[in-house]
């Protein structure tokens, strides 16, 4: 193969990877359903894109017990797709599915490792002695990833919006486009419901 | 080529006369001169390639607000590809500057990179994820065939290792199953063997130098960290497995005669396929008798040493001044850190710097001395 028809290749071959990875993020903001959701962000940096938000959803971490599953076995690394309900536009978790169900909008995500927490039984009843010796009870939750955890902002930026989170009253939610297949995109970062401007 | 005393010894024994051994040697310092000038251009440009692509990068990280995303996208790629035109220009169409073309491809290579990331940044994709240099590792890796670039060989082998490390923060299972120092001196030994691979075959053995110099590094920067006492050495039963199959498929490619006899170096692939035999050995001997650190931190620098020990013999032998600096750098960082290890605790803190810094000195002008005399012994007079 001479050089000029490699340099024709790569070019297109660039192109393709340009053009196929924009396609695909705008397809699912183009197509999709729009739905806030609640977070708790902190302001890390990425080693090629600089600063960034790292959202931390109220999906992003599920309760088994409340969230009701099709396959409560979740294991690390399995694909999930949780059903979400609008509520005054925010997406409310419905149901897990291990496949992706039909005529409901849902959003696809990640297992990652389980979180344990210990609660204490509340019983008024106990005397005091029992008190001290009631059951713990474990609740498991499992830590999701849908890849919409990093909103990258202008250098410097990220201190700027933490500090505006800890001063608002409603906190950050973030405006995510969910498209048909379950692919999310953020679209925007809403501070006490106002968009901010990066 | 020849060198000064092959000179002198044609003209002893009269196969050439005064004057074929005048021109003789006028061509040979033209020769040297010329050589020596490449040298210094394929140096500058290639570190003006990476300083603008290390700036593009750092422009992509800045996010600066002042300039639309779409602006932004467009100038990069478009800049991505402008640079590759030039690049293919000036090494194949014009051909008056084909190191600048070499050059301008790799950087072409890296804006392809910076324009990935640049995009991710603006759809919000993860950060630190694996899969954006996985996707540049793809996008660049056919230049190294199709322009038969050396530096994009290196900039693979670079992307390669920082894949390895997003994934294994990324999936945080890996830690479970093999630690950080193993997993790059698998793929320090991965990218040896691609390396030993390329050099068989005439079309790829360009890159095979690249690959195996990149794949010794890691493997060296590994087994360093292997000789500190650290933390309680686990291995799970799958990673003395991989480095059996590495080792033995290592020496499989050096056993076949046709192959060995292709391979220029053939004591250092020796020496990688021991080393990869020697952890499949350790790391087995480690799941059913796990010993003490203090017994790993005394045997992993007895191998540490024992294969620098077996690369000099190596450069000496292939007469590779590459080889024999490599070894005598990691050579001079082992002694410096035992004598931290070793010394910090049992001597009073200024007579430590002082005594490890005379000893350092003394070793060091031995050492670059030693260096010198081989370059100009390989060199054949050329220093």
């Amino acid at each position: 193969m001479n050089q000029k028809k490699v340099f024709y290749l790569t070019v297109v071959f660039w192109l393709l990877i340009f053009s196929g990875f924009i396609l695909y993020k705008e397809y699912t903001l183009r197509t999709g359903t729009k739905v806030i959701l609640k977070t708790e962000p902190v302001d890390p940096r990425d080693l090629f894109r600089g600063d960034y938000v790292n959202l931390n959803y109220e999906i992003s971490t599920l309760n088994l017990e409340e969230i009701e599953a099709e396959d409560p076995y979740l294991e690390y690394n399995d694909r999930i797709y949780l059903a979400l309900e609008i509520e005054n536009g925010y997406g409310v978790p419905k149901k897990i599915y291990k496949k992706p169900p039909d005529n409901e909008l849902y959003i696809k995500g990640t297992v990652k490792e389980p979180i344990y927490e210990y609660r204490e039984e509340d019983d008024d009843n106990l005397i005091p002695e029992e008190s001290r010796l009631k059951e713990r009870r474990v609740v498991e939750y499992r830590r999701i990833e849908y890849g919409i955890e990093s909103y990258f902002v202008p250098e410097g930026r990220g201190l700027e919006i933490e500090s505006q989170q800890w001063a608002s009253r409603e906190g950050i939610d973030v405006n995510v486009v969910v498209d048909k297949f379950g692919n999310a995109v953020i679209k925007s970062l809403l501070i006490d419901g106002k968009e901010v401007e990066t | 080529m020849f060198d000064e005393d092959l000179i002198q010894k044609w003209l002893d024994e009269g196969t050439i006369n005064h004057n074929q051994a005048e021109k003789m040697r006028a061509d040979l310092v033209e020769y040297k001169k010329e050589h020596r000038s490449k040298k210094q251009v394929n140096a500058f440009s290639s570190i003006g390639a990476i300083l603008i692509g290390i700036g593009a990068i750092l422009f992509v990280a800045s996010n600066w607000e002042k300039i639309g995303n779409t602006f932004k996208v467009l100038l990069l790629v478009g800049s991505t590809i402008s640079i590759h035109y030039a690049g293919y220009h000036f090494k194949y169409e014009n051909q008056k500057y084909p190191r600048l073309g070499s050059a301008l491809i790799l950087l072409s290579a890296m804006f392809f990179g910076a324009s990935l990331f640049l995009i991710a940044q603006i759809y919000n994709i993860n950060a630190n994820n694996s899969t954006l240099v996985l996707i540049w590792i793809i996008g660049v890796f056919p230049l190294i065939y199709g322009y038969m670039s050396t530096p994009i060989a290196g900039l693979c082998s670079l992307l390669f290792y920082l894949w390895i490390g997003l994934l294994y923060m990324e999936r945080t299972g890996l830690e479970n199953l093999i630690s950080v120092k193993d997993i790059y001196l698998i793929s320090g030994i991965a990218i040896y063997f691609t390396g030993i691979l390329h050099s068989l075959a005439e079309k790829t053995k360009h890159a095979g130098k690249t690959f195996k110099f990149m794949g010794l590094q890691a493997i060296l920067i590994s087994l360093f960290a292997h000789t500190f006492k650290m933390w309680e050495y686990k291995v799970e039963k799958i990673i003395p497995v991989i480095y059996a199959i590495s080792g033995i498929l290592l020496l499989a490619l050096l056993i076949a005669k046709p192959l060995r006899e292709k391979s220029r170096s053939f004591h250092a692939d020796i020496s990688i396929s021991t080393i990869a035999l020697l952890m499949a050995l350790i790391t087995l001997t480690t799941i059913y008798m796990p010993a003490s650190e203090k017994v790993y931190m005394i045997l992993f620098n007895v191998v540490f040493m024992g294969l620098l020990t077996l690369l000099l013999y190596a450069g000496y032998n292939m007469e590779d001044i590459g080889i024999v600096s490599t070894a005598m750098f990691w050579f001079i960082l082992l002694i410096f850190a035992r004598y931290f290890d070793f010394f910090w605790e049992l001597l009073p803190r200024s007579l430590f710097f002082m005594f490890g810094g005379l000893v350092l000195l003394i070793i060091s002008i031995v050492l670059e001395r030693k260096r010198r005399e081989l370059k100009v012994q390989f060199s054949g007079g050329e220093e």
